[in-house]
């Protein structure tokens, strides 16, 4: 084999470094169909995005999130290639004022009609600009009946010594500062300096009997007897006492917040129209009542409704009755002070101070 | 201190004229007689080194010093805000707490990584390429998966506590998950190949003769060890405590997912900022705080070691 010399090697490695770029240029024929969706973990159904590929002949990129935040970390921090997410309506403020949503065309979605007319102009989206409703739930607790003597019925069972060691909060201010101002009979608008001294006193309180502080591994404590009892969403339990019906779920005779996620837009999309194509497919009646039936939430969607399986239908733990109904309510949206306040008070609650 | 002159002189290549200007400029570049070779030979290094260090640590450096706007956006003034509060003293107890584990974590992986490196070097002949990879097989797995693989052992119905009970040990299983021993167990798992390499490569280099000569002298094996084998496996030591405290201190997957509130270390508090209070330039001043104390901590060692080999 000829020897090369060190400049004829250098030459080869400059061609073979400018080659990809040709092939790149001879590639550039009509643009791929896709679309990038971004969703929380297990809140979709088995065969819904194979579903929508083989109707439409688009290709879904599905990633899932865990954490709402780092979702939203993840975007504002310039993450490109995402076309379409999830965000729950306390995110809208924060999602509208660092510009990471675009508004929906009006009249691109031709299945709009199917959102029943409570879940629009919303706080969260008074123009129902930006927001397309997904699924709704509760904050709750889930527990494993086999494992906590007697069923919780009040939030203070999750601060109750019995417990210590077996029991989980949900890691984020907006569950655990709401319900800690719920428990000292505050408004989510509080912000004088007596409540929150109340806030952080509960919560400090009870940070010595949690075991863990997570929004995504509770359910394989409790699945796991790991966990007696957690603050927890709805559908997740439920899902999960689809496998081992040893696990439940009550809304606490307090009170407690209700929720929205709804489809989103991200700015700067390049595949806009193929986006709002699967937003359109996702809100149709049987799609959205699939869904629904696997993960277990509530759907949004009057249309969707009637096709519900009808256990889900009449779980007064997914759709509440009256009576509970009214003990439920929709988280304030907080102006930056606020939701600074809440974020600051919750970093020194994890850190004990 | 002189610097060391090229052997030669050749004609600057720019003062070439006509049409063989660039391709001697380019013959000057590549060609290896003259410095600017070198150079081009580094520049894969430098730009490494541009791109992963000294633009990430400046735009960290540059958040630190600015403010949080509405809704965690970056406004660009400068104030020195999120260092007074860094160091406000409801964080000691973290750094405390994450010193300890490190340290805690470094003693360990030394303690149980000296016997496998002292065996490799010295006893594991042929079979050392293989134990070597199963040393690092750990290593090369996903973290989240070994951490998950953790948390099915370490369950309350996991392989662990189930055969404790099996074997009769005990009757019904321990809390192990979410504790102090937990995440030390972690830890220990993902560092130790930081603590074994090192300590086996200074082990390696050990000449076999000094101890040989040793046992000619009449010294045991103890005596050797200590007067021999350890003193020039030092480097080693230190080299690998390093390698283990300093990532130790900026861990959070491990404590996360292994640990509970009590033991929420600072790369956890980090992580907090920038992910859940959408506070970066707080964070970046955490970090900053965090990497400033790891480098002069560094920085010191190394004083210390050069006057201690000037004094040698």
């Amino acid at each position: 084999m000829p020897k090369l010399t060190r400049a004829e090697f250098l030459k080869m490695g400059l061609a073979a470094a400018t080659f990809p770029s040709l092939l790149a240029a001879c590639a550039s024929g009509p643009k791929k169909r896709e679309v990038n969706f971004f969703n929380w973990s297990k809140y979709i159904g088995k065969d819904t995005l194979a579903n929508f590929t083989k109707e439409t002949g688009i290709a879904v990129n599905y990633e899932e999130f865990a954490d709402e935040e780092e979702m939203f970390a993840k975007l504002r921090s310039g993450a490109r290639g995402y076309d379409l997410i999830i965000g729950t309506d306390y995110m809208m403020p924060r999602m509208k004022a660092l510009n990471v949503i675009d508004p929906y065309p009006p009249g691109a979605l031709k299945n709009l009609g199917n959102i029943d007319p409570k879940f629009r102009n919303t706080p969260f989206d008074p123009e129902n600009a930006f927001s397309v409703p997904y699924l709704w739930g509760t904050t709750g607790i889930g527990y494993n009946k086999k494992l906590a003597p007697k069923s919780p019925t009040s939030w203070k069972d999750l601060w109750d010594e019995k417990y210590s060691g077996k029991i989980s909060m949900l890691d984020n201010a907006r569950d655990c500062i709401s319900t800690a101002l719920l428990l000292t009979g505050h408004k989510e608008t509080d912000v004088d300096d007596a409540a929150f001294k109340q806030v952080r006193e509960v919560l400090l309180k009870q940070r010595p009997l949690v075991k863990q502080y997570t929004s995504s591994t509770y359910m394989d404590g409790l699945v796991a007897g790991e966990l007696f009892m957690s603050m927890a969403w709805s559908g997740d339990v439920l899902q999960a006492s689809k496998e081992n019906p040893q696990l439940d779920y009550v809304i606490p005779k307090e009170g407690s917040y209700m929720w929205v996620d709804s489809l989103c837009l991200v700015r700067g999309s390049q595949n806009r129209e193929d986006a709002l194509r699967l937003v359109d497919f996702l809100i149709q009646a049987d799609v959205a009542a699939d869904i629904a039936n696997t993960v277990r939430y509530a759907t949004p969607n009057s249309a969707a409704r009637e096709k519900l399986e009808p256990a889900l239908k009449k779980d007064p733990r997914v759709f509440p009755n009256k009576e509970v109904a009214a003990r439920l309510q929709f988280h304030t949206m907080l102006d930056p002070d606020t939701a600074q306040l809440w974020n600051d008070t919750w970093s020194d609650i994890k850190v004990g101070a | 201190v002189t610097t060391a002159e090229p052997p030669e002189k050749t004609t600057q290549p720019w003062t070439a004229q006509g049409e063989g200007k660039i391709s001697s400029w380019l013959s000057w570049l590549v060609g290896g007689k003259q410095p600017a070779a070198s150079h081009l030979m580094l520049a894969p290094a430098a730009l490494w080194l541009l791109f992963f260090l000294v633009i990430p640590v400046t735009v960290l450096l540059a958040h630190s010093v600015a403010q949080r706007g509405p809704y965690g956006a970056i406004k660009w003034a400068f104030t020195t805000a999120n260092f007074a509060r860094a160091l406000d003293p409801k964080y000691l107890p973290v750094l405390l707490r994450t010193f300890g584990y490190a340290s805690a974590t470094t003693l360990l992986c030394l303690v149980l990584g000296f016997p496998v490196a002292y065996y490799l070097s010295f006893y594991a002949g042929k079979k050392r390429e293989t134990l070597m990879i199963m040393l690092m097989i750990p290593f090369w797995t996903s973290c989240l998966v070994a951490i998950y693989s953790w948390i099915i052992i370490l369950g309350r119905e996991g392989l662990l506590n189930n055969s404790l009970i099996w074997l009769g040990v005990i009757k019904t299983p321990l809390t192990i998950l979410n504790t102090p021993f937990a995440v030390i167990l972690g830890m220990v798992y993902f560092y130790i190949p930081f603590m074994v390499l090192p300590l086996y490569s200074s082990l390696e280099k050990i000449p076999r003769q000094f101890i040989e000569a040793s046992y000619d002298l009449g010294a045991g094996a103890a005596t050797t060890f200590l007067k021999i084998t350890l003193p020039l496996s030092l480097p080693g030591v230190f080299a690998g405590c390093i390698l283990t405290f300093v990532p130790c201190m900026g861990d959070f997957l491990t404590a996360e997912f292994l640990g509970g509130p009590k033991t929420y270390l600072i790369g956890n508090l980090i992580q907090n900022q920038f992910l859940m209070a959408q506070d970066w330039p707080f964070g970046s001043a955490l970090t900053a705080l965090l990497l400033i104390t790891l480098v002069a901590g560094l920085f010191i060692y190394q004083k210390i070691e050069e006057r201690e080999l000037e004094n040698a």
